[in-house]
């Protein structure tokens, strides 16, 4: 002790040296029981348990969860599963990838069939992660590789279940399509996915994808030397995934898509009771199948610089000049802020002058003396000119903003956009400029700056139709678990309510009726006997056109510069059940193009509604009976 | 301040051998994550490409460690603990959970894990309080009533992640220290008997994962697809490994995926079947090396305070080594300890590298402290 302490020059707790070398000793102790217990496994067991890593037969494997099936409101199935089966092969399986590829390949050619993986084999491949030749194979070719698999050394056929998209175009902007995980999505996520897993990519899919996905499962599996199973060791079942039912009535969604034979544009129908979305078509569309086994690279390129952009969901992220049909929210603007009474009449000789510039009607020989009721059912640009002068900018914006415009009306799918309504502080703060007046008789007829989405047209007319409740649509009714119980049930919702005077909304309510049902208006192509359709017909400029219509009249524009027609309207005048907003693009008058696609989904939704009653009565009488006992 | 001056003879000094030693672990660590997550397609940051800046940041809080006097540092020693804690008390909070345990506070660029932190900080904040309260006597009951406390705060909080596994650590980390520090025979005789009778209470306290794994370690073939599945497949990958291995990139147990948590915990594992007896020799004599060498820092330390920093680092990273390797070769339950340099893992890096700074420190003033 003494030494020690001398030596170090520092004070030093008792026995230190002692314990130091108790420590050392049992250190030593540690070390050699671990130094035997790896000599024992790696010299004495090592050959044994060689043997058994070789043959280790266990194979560990994920099993992909089904997706949740996608119903109508009615329960009719619209998204299901379908086994898919790829074609893979395991690297160190097989000696000589090159002769087993082309093995494979001349026995496909026995059979004049083709290998048709779209990438070439990989130069370097890593020996235990497995190449996928093929995806999505015939059951033909299941067949092949199942009974060559002597001559086919690691080559193996793979079920995965994939998406089976039934009316897959019709419904595809808005439910979307999946895919497997990209690289990017894999580095956002922790550790719930994997590579490999599928994704909804968009839409409803996308949009509800944690509900949707259910959960991987996975199984050990003892099998053969061509891993073909023997026996199942235990397994973890996938859960599948819950099941979504939408708002949307197939029906209606299939007259709707229907009536657009593939032309571009976008249509809504409203519930205007509640918001919930009846039918929401964005034409021309794709077929979402494409995408479950991986989409070829030309494909998708095609897709992607298609200018008519169908991947697209036009009813949500189109955005479109609101034309004519925003003459309702500039009439209800003049008439509460008593700018105009009803009666006053403005003269329209097929033109208005401001300064040293012309805007026209686009009646050329004019309107004459109009009042309110007319100039909306006759459209006519001179009156609205005039009012919307007389309103200012601002004070159209206020209005516009009340009936939900301006601002993405936050329905249940991704990518919606907002619209545009300009004021003067947007237009300064833009492009540091000052509004002028010519601009504010502009927007007074919805063009200009403004930019609609065909879903904020048809929730502002649904608005209009229900006396001021601004809902905020919904197209998810709600979340089922497989048994069919409910999970989650989205109620209606109001965004905003608005109080328009009783005066206001019966008067601009029947100069609606008058658009449709009295001569001279111009969406009579939407009449319905004993429906009374109310409506508005639009034609938005796409370009700030000649003044001159020469041209415009001789089609001498391309075909998109042409204007895009517009109809709005709901049904019946009293007590509305429905809106819709139908717009197409570059397809010339709202009331000769567009409103006929409405009449075909309100015939659609009357006609179906005919057939529904009496279910609806029964439902109701038995739901008090239950809650009873 | 002679503490803060700079002194050359820091250079003149350097613990070369121990930055050598450690680094090359590191090295071992970093081709052993390469081929742990070669056959997984991996995002864009591959384990192996992390790890290697973990190692960059390690290094960096190395040299802050080694730099300022550890008697300087030991000044911050409650400093440092409270703030451990406070740590570990937002973890209970807010932390996140992965596995089933909350361990983790997301700083929104990474996640840190405060009880990594906490192992450092208690070996400082108890070689303070020995320090201070150094006795030629072995240590009673009584005395040691204070450092049992400020183990048993942390301990409990990292219970209750749950995280059996570090709070192990700590409770040994702990008994070593006061073993070394001299302790009454009569005091460990009553501390093992009371906590005997509370360890069925302590049974409570585990989760159910936690409770099977210790039953399966007392049999590990009842649930071979369960938790014995993987102390299995983990022998089989070392055994088949044989003397030689089976060569870098080339073990198929790992390549297979057979092995659980193959970059973590049961990294030993992969090392074993790629590069065989040998090369875990090697890798064994390195750790031993690393072992003892921590050990004659801590003998030949100035004060008092260098040798209870160097014994407790030292004793901290043999229990890791010992209980890691002891679990993968199925002579020890799987309680999820990482190897320390060679798993993958931030923190633990990080906390590592700046405990070998502080060995360093202890390393190089015993030339400079001439008191």
């Amino acid at each position: 002790m003494e030494k020690h302490f001398s030596l170090r020059n520092g004070p030093e707790p008792a026995d230190f040296r002692q314990k130091l070398k108790i420590v050392i000793a049992l250190l030593l102790i540690i070390f050699s029981v671990l130094l035997v217990r790896l000599w024992y496994l790696q010299v004495i067991k090592g050959e044994e348990l060689r043997q058994r890593s070789e043959n280790n037969s266990v194979r560990f494997r994920k099993i992909k969860p089904l997706r949740g099936l996608i119903m109508d409101r009615n329960g009719l199935v619209l998204v299901d599963n379908r086994p898919s089966f790829d074609v893979l092969y395991m690297p160190h399986k097989g000696k000589d990838h090159e002769a087993v590829i082309e093995r494979l390949k001349n026995i496909y050619k026995s059979r004049s069939l083709e290998l048709s993986y779209d990438q070439p084999f990989p130069k370097k491949v890593k020996p235990y992660l497995p190449v996928k030749l093929e995806k999505n194979v015939s059951m033909e070719k299941v067949a092949i590789v199942e009974t060559n698999a002597l001559a086919l050394p690691g080559v193996y056929v793979d079920v995965s279940p994939v998406r089976l998209y039934l009316d897959g175009e019709m419904m595809a902007p808005v439910i979307g399509y999946t895919g497997e995980i990209s690289k990017e999505e894999l580095e956002k996520a922790n550790d719930e996915h994997a590579s490999g897993d599928v994704l909804g990519k968009n839409g409803v899919e996308k949009y509800l994808d944690a509900y949707i996905r259910g959960r991987r499962g996975a199984e050990l599996v003892e099998v053969n030397v061509y891993d073909k199973e023997i026996k199942n060791l235990g397994r973890i079942d996938p859960i599948p995934g819950y099941n979504i039912v939408l708002t949307i009535d197939a029906d209606l969604q299939k007259a709707a898509w229907q009536a657009f034979a593939g032309k571009p544009g976008a249509a809504v129908a409203l519930d205007t009771r509640d918001g919930s979305v009846l039918a929401m078509v964005s034409s021309p569309s794709f077929d979402p199948n494409l995408f479950n086994s991986g989409i070829s690279y030309e494909l998708w390129d095609k897709m992607q610089n298609n200018p008519l952009n169908p991947l697209s969901n036009r009813a949500i992220s189109g955005q479109y000049p609101p034309g004519s049909t925003y003459k309702l929210i500039i009439a209800a603007a003049a008439l509460e802020e008593g700018i105009i009474t009803p009666e006053q009449k403005i003269f329209c000789n097929g033109s208005f002058e401001l300064g040293n510039r012309t805007y026209r009607c686009w009646r050329k020989k004019g309107h004459g003396y109009v009042d309110l009721h007319r100039a909306i059912v006759e459209s006519c640009d001179v009156y609205f000119y005039t009012v919307g002068k007389m309103l200012g900018v601002d004070k159209i914006a206020q209005y516009a903003k009340l009936f939900g415009f301006g601002k993405a009306t936050g329905i249940d799918l991704p990518h919606e956009k907002s619209g545009l309504i300009p004021t003067k502080e947007w237009k300064m703060a833009r492009t540091k400029e000052i509004w002028q007046v010519g601009e504010t008789v502009s927007i007074s007829i919805g063009q200009g700056f403004n930019l609609v989405t065909p879903l904020q047209l048809a929730n502002a007319y649904s608005a209009f139709a229900n006396g001021g409740t601004l809902w905020r649509p919904h197209l998810i009714k709600r979340i089922e678990l497989t048994d069919g119980s409910i999970y989650k049930e989205f109620l209606p919702e109001k965004k905003s309510e608005f109080a328009l005077s009783k005066k206001t909304i019966d008067i601009l309510g029947r100069a609606l009726w008058g658009v449709v049902n009295e001569p001279g208006g111009t969406g009579s192509a939407a009449r319905r006997l004993n429906s009374d359709v109310c409506g508005k017909t639009g034609t938005s400029q796409v370009v700030g056109l000649p003044e001159s219509d020469k041209a415009r009249r001789e089609k001498k524009i391309s075909a998109f510069q042409r204007d895009h027609a517009l109809f709005v309207c709901f049904a019946p005048l009293k007590s509305p059940e429905i809106a819709i907003a139908v717009i197409l693009e570059n397809a010339g008058h709202g009331g000769s193009v567009a409103a006929p696609i409405a009449r075909k989904i309100l015939d659609a939704y009357f006609e179906g509604k005919k057939k529904l009653k009496p279910a609806q009565v029964v439902a109701h009488h038995q739901l008090p009976d239950k809650l009873q006992d | 301040m002679i503490f803060l001056k700079f002194d050359r003879r820091i250079f003149q000094y350097f613990d070369w051998t121990l930055l050598a030693l450690v680094l090359a672990i590191c090295a071992i660590g970093i081709l052993n994550i390469y081929s742990a997550g070669f056959s997984v397609s991996e995002s864009h940051f591959p384990f192996y490409v992390k790890q290697i800046q973990w190692i960059l940041l390690g290094l960096f809080f190395m040299i802050t460690a080694f730099l300022i006097d550890y008697r300087v540092i030991c000044q911050a020693a409650y400093l440092i603990y409270g703030i451990s804690i406070a740590l570990l008390i937002i973890v209970f909070f807010y932390g996140y959970t992965t596995h089933g345990s909350q361990r983790w506070i997301s700083t929104g660029f990474f996640a840190f894990q405060p009880s990594e932190l906490m192992k450092l900080a208690l070996i400082i904040v108890l070689a303070r309080y020995f320090d201070n309260h150094n006795s030629n006597e072995p240590y009673k009951l009584r005395e040691l009533f204070i450092p049992f406390v400020i183990i048993l705060i942390p301990c409990l909080l990292i219970l209750r992640q749950p995280d059996l596994g570090t709070a192990l650590i700590i409770m040994l980390l702990f008994a070593s220290i006061i073993f070394f520090m001299g302790v009454n025979w009569k005091s460990v005789a009553i501390a093992l008997v009371s906590s005997l009778v509370l360890l069925p209470l302590g049974w409570y306290f585990l989760k159910a994962y936690q409770k099977e794994r210790l039953l399966t370690f007392l049999n590990p073939e009842h649930d071979p697809l369960g938790a014995g599945y993987h102390v299995i497949q983990s022998m089989i990958a070392i055994g088949s490994g044989g003397v030689f291995g089976k060569g870098f990139l080339n073990g198929s147990q790992t390549q297979l995926k057979f092995l659980p948590e193959q970059q973590t915990d049961f990294i030993f594992s992969v090392f074993a079947e790629e590069w065989g007896f040998i090369g875990a020799l090697v890798l064994a004599i390195m750790f031993m090396s690393l072992i003892l060498w921590g050990l004659k820092i801590a003998l030949h330390s100035r004060d008092l305070l260098g040798t209870i920093i160097a014994f407790g680092i030292t004793a901290l990273i043999s229990w890791e080594v010992f209980i890691n390797v002891g679990m993968v070769l199925g002579v020890l339950p799987v309680v999820g300890i990482p190897l320390p340099f060679l798993s993958y893992g931030g923190s633990a890096m990080v906390c590592l590298m700046t405990a070998i700074g502080l060995l360093m420190n202890v390393s190089v003033r015993r030339f400079i402290l001439q008191s």
